[in-house]
């Protein structure tokens, strides 16, 4: 009795320290263990959160696409499928793992739904999955490849950037790849480490031929999605990893569209302009709000979202010469550079 | 008198009783003819022996030495292993092996170290302790200590990411992996690896990219070769990997120019999730390499996968070029430790395979049967082996963590040390090296 009410003491002092995703996954042993040394979790916790933070900030509730559920960032993505695949016959879905739903759940539902001649697993051989969507996308099919976390896309970068990016080039029109989109989970999720956290968009990002997309939240995603797989180019879509359970907010059940190759103004500025795309456009927007609140700076925060290729009136709109550009990572900024 | 004091009384006699036979020496033996008395006494010994084991604290170890120096055991003994598929071969290994005293204890510690450890770890990852990724091995044991025991220390090993057992094979300590999990500074990878990246002398990993490792592996050969010191490289992968393209090009290079490269499958049916079935057009992962010869091995069995290494690297050092072996064999974890591991396969199928084919109840049984070895001492082996890992999970959880300088560490190798950028161009990192 004693015991028990000892224990849940403890834990609304957890509650009451703000700790709460820390503690929710305790197991029975570890239980224990945070039971004896409650200060040092929680500092712990503290400490941790400091490191890898970042509140998702959801948008306002869209109203120009009919009626709208609230999903988090995978459903948003099995929704665009699930469209994709009623709306176009030559659909077809493959990767690692995709026919029980996918590691991250973005495919659950869609091999009941559509057969198993259009939702199948390959092997494992990232190299051939797009070798393999590179051809059937050139016969006209759609071909919507999954490989399974953007750190092993290196394999399949030879046949991406020298088959796929080039091949409407190479036979003057008569072929292409555009109906091929690939997808894969991008960035870093706090325990990923060397191999389940890579941001690989700048090695595409200098490879004309290509289009590469990086969304913020699910309503972005599922809209660019659709257009990714419409559009008449081999289209690279990274999906933030951390954003998948993280991220939710209101989105249309409807199939709708997000043009590609435009930036969002998310807050209109005039000191200083913030690019971003992909998780840290979240970072970047309390970024500005603490500019504004510390140092009274009036920050115009922009979401890239199509890395390759970039929006580059909108960026630049604002910017003049002689005003900063902050940008996330420095490459951009060769390429305004070059501009001038 | 009420039935109360008269059993009161009846106690009180027999307990008095007791006292008297018990002290006295010859009289004890005595007194167990009366039944009664020999159940009291049974249970009076009981108690008394619990009592002096929570007094003593620490295993009764003086008892059962004694027991073990007295009994005379074998020195070795002779078994039968099963006969290995062949592919591309006139002969394969031989199938009777022997196995002597020293070498079958020595296995089981090295394999009850390694299970021990695998499962110390999922309980630490489990409280938190460990984070990120952790592969573990347990089922598989008779794979890493088998091939050690078919290798000399000077040949080389490379693996994919279920790395801990071949790690300790290998010859590092269980404190410096189960350190390296927990990412401190006494781990073996100074704590910047983790589960995946753990490197020993002449083992080159822990890799986290699928196949990646077996070009690597076949490179190795080359220089195995290059140097005349009749050394080979072991080039693990697992059921998965064997679908890769590059796995090929390293057989074809290894079989072009004669490298002494073992490539061993190591088969536990399952790559992730995907049964092997479901994954590859051809199930014979010893066939695969077309023009190589290869055998398939039972992986649960320890002696078997050692005469099978020992047949492969005799086969390598003779400088006819590469051999694949497909270790047949059962991981009862899932895939990585965010894998429940029954979604895909039946708890009675991993029941099924832990009571048939443990490695370690394999091994056991074979030596209590021969009179190689008694329960007793087995049994306190597997004492002595709880402790150290206990010793190792203590050192790993109190030990502190790399410093935030050394975030940029070994990036390049320069001297002077080198400046690396971080995430913008106003965070730089020194690369010491």
């Amino acid at each position: 009795m004693a015991f028990v009410a000892a224990a849940a003491g403890w834990l609304l002092r957890l509650r009451a320290a703000g700790a709460e995703g820390h503690w929710r996954r305790f197991h029975g042993v570890g239980l224990a263990r945070g039971f004896l040394h409650p200060s040092a979790t929680v500092e712990d916790a503290a400490q941790r959160r400091q490191v890898a933070h970042f509140t998702f900030q959801p948008d306002p509730e869209p109203r120009e696409y009919g009626q709208t559920q609230k999903m988090n960032l995978f459903q948003s993505i099995t929704s665009a499928l699930d469209n994709s695949l009623a709306k176009d016959p030559t659909a077809v879905i493959f990767g690692e793992d995709v026919a029980f739903g996918g590691v991250f759940r973005c495919t659950v539902g869609l091999r009941d739904k559509y057969g198993k001649d259009r939702v199948f697993n390959t092997p494992l051989c990232e190299q051939g999955i797009v070798g393999f969507g590179i051809g059937i996308a050139v016969t006209g099919a759609t071909a919507i490849a999954e490989i399974q976390f953007a750190d092993y896309i290196f394999p399949a970068f030879d046949q991406i950037v020298n088959e796929a990016a080039k091949y409407r080039y190479r036979s003057g029109d008569l072929f292409n790849c555009g109906s091929l989109t690939i997808r894969s989970p991008w960035g870093c999720v706090g325990h990923g480490a060397l191999y389940h956290s890579q941001s690989p968009e700048a090695f595409f990002a200098h490879c004309p031929g290509i289009k590469v997309v990086i969304p913020r939240s699910p309503f972005q995603a599922k809209g660019l999605l659709l257009s990714c797989i419409e559009d008449k180019n081999p289209c690279i879509f990274f999906e933030p990893k951390i954003l998948y359970r993280a991220a939710a907010e209101q989105v249309p059940i409807e199939p709708y569209n997000i043009p590609l190759s435009q930036a969002e103004v998310i807050q209109e500025g005039s000191d200083v302009t913030l690019v971003a795309w992909g998780t840290q456009v979240h970072v970047i927007r309390e970024v500005a709000s603490m500019a504004k609140e510390k140092l009274g700076v009036s920050c115009e925060v922009i979401d890239l979202r199509t890395i390759i290729p970039w929006d580059v009136d909108t960026v630049c709109k604002n910017a003049d010469p002689f005003s900063l550009g902050l940008y996330p990572t420095g490459k951009m900024k060769e390429e305004t550079n070059n501009l001038y | 008198m009420t039935l109360s004091r008269r059993a009161a009384t009846e106690a009180w006699r027999l307990l008095g009783h007791l006292k008297e036979t018990l002290g006295h020496p010859r009289r004890a033996s005595w007194a167990v003819r009366s039944r009664r008395c020999r159940q009291c006494l049974c249970f009076m010994r009981k108690m008394l022996a619990a009592v002096s084991r929570v007094l003593s604290g620490a295993s009764q170890k003086p008892a059962s030495r004694v027991l073990v120096a007295s009994r005379n055991f074998a020195n070795d003994a002779t078994f039968e292993i099963k006969k290995c598929d062949l592919h591309r071969l006139e002969e394969g290994p031989p199938v009777t092996t022997v196995l002597t005293r020293e070498d079958g204890l020595k296995y089981y510690r090295m394999m009850q170290t390694v299970r021990r450890m695998e499962l110390k770890a999922d309980q630490l990852y489990k409280q938190k302790i460990i984070r990120g990724f952790c592969h573990l091995c347990d089922g598989q044991e008779a794979c890493c200590v088998g091939l050690e025991a078919g290798i000399n220390p000077t040949d080389h090993l490379i693996t994919a990411y279920r790395a801990h057992g071949f790690t300790f094979t290998r010859g590092l300590s269980v404190r410096e992996i189960l350190a390296e999990l927990t990412g401190r500074k006494g781990g073996c990878a100074k704590g910047k690896g983790g589960s995946m990246h753990m490197y020993a002398k002449n083992f080159y990993g822990g890799n986290g990219i699928v196949g990646a490792q077996v070009p690597l592996g076949a490179g190795i050969a080359l220089a195995c070769k290059y140097n005349g010191k009749d050394e080979v490289c072991l080039t693990l992968y697992g059921d998965g990997a064997a679908n890769q393209g590059q796995i090929f090009e390293a057989y074809n290079m290894a079989a072009l120019w004669k490298l002494p490269c073992i490539f061993i499958c190591e088969n536990n049916r399952y790559g992730m999730g995907t049964s092997v079935e479901r994954a590859a057009a051809s199930t014979d992962y010893y066939k695969r390499g077309d023009f190589i010869p290869g055998l398939r091995v039972d992986g649960m069995d320890i002696l078997c996968v050692r005469e099978a290494t020992k047949f492969a690297a005799a086969y390598c050092r003779s400088g006819k070029g590469p051999i694949l072996m497909e270790l047949q064999t059962y991981r009862y974890h899932g895939h990585s430790m965010s894998d429940p591991g029954v979604s895909y396969r039946t708890r009675e199928e991993i029941q099924e395979v832990r009571s048939k084919s443990d490695p370690i109840m394999l091994l056991k049984d074979r030596m209590v049967n021969s009179n190689l070895a008694s329960v007793e001492e087995l049994k306190e082996i597997d004492v002595e082996v709880r402790k150290e890992i206990e010793d190792a999970a203590q050192f790993a959880t109190a030990d502190p963590e790399p410093p935030l300088e050394e975030l940029g560490y070994h990036i390049y190798s320069s001297d002077p040390p080198f400046e690396v950028r971080g995430a913008n161009q106003w965070i730089k990192f020194k690369s010491v090296s």
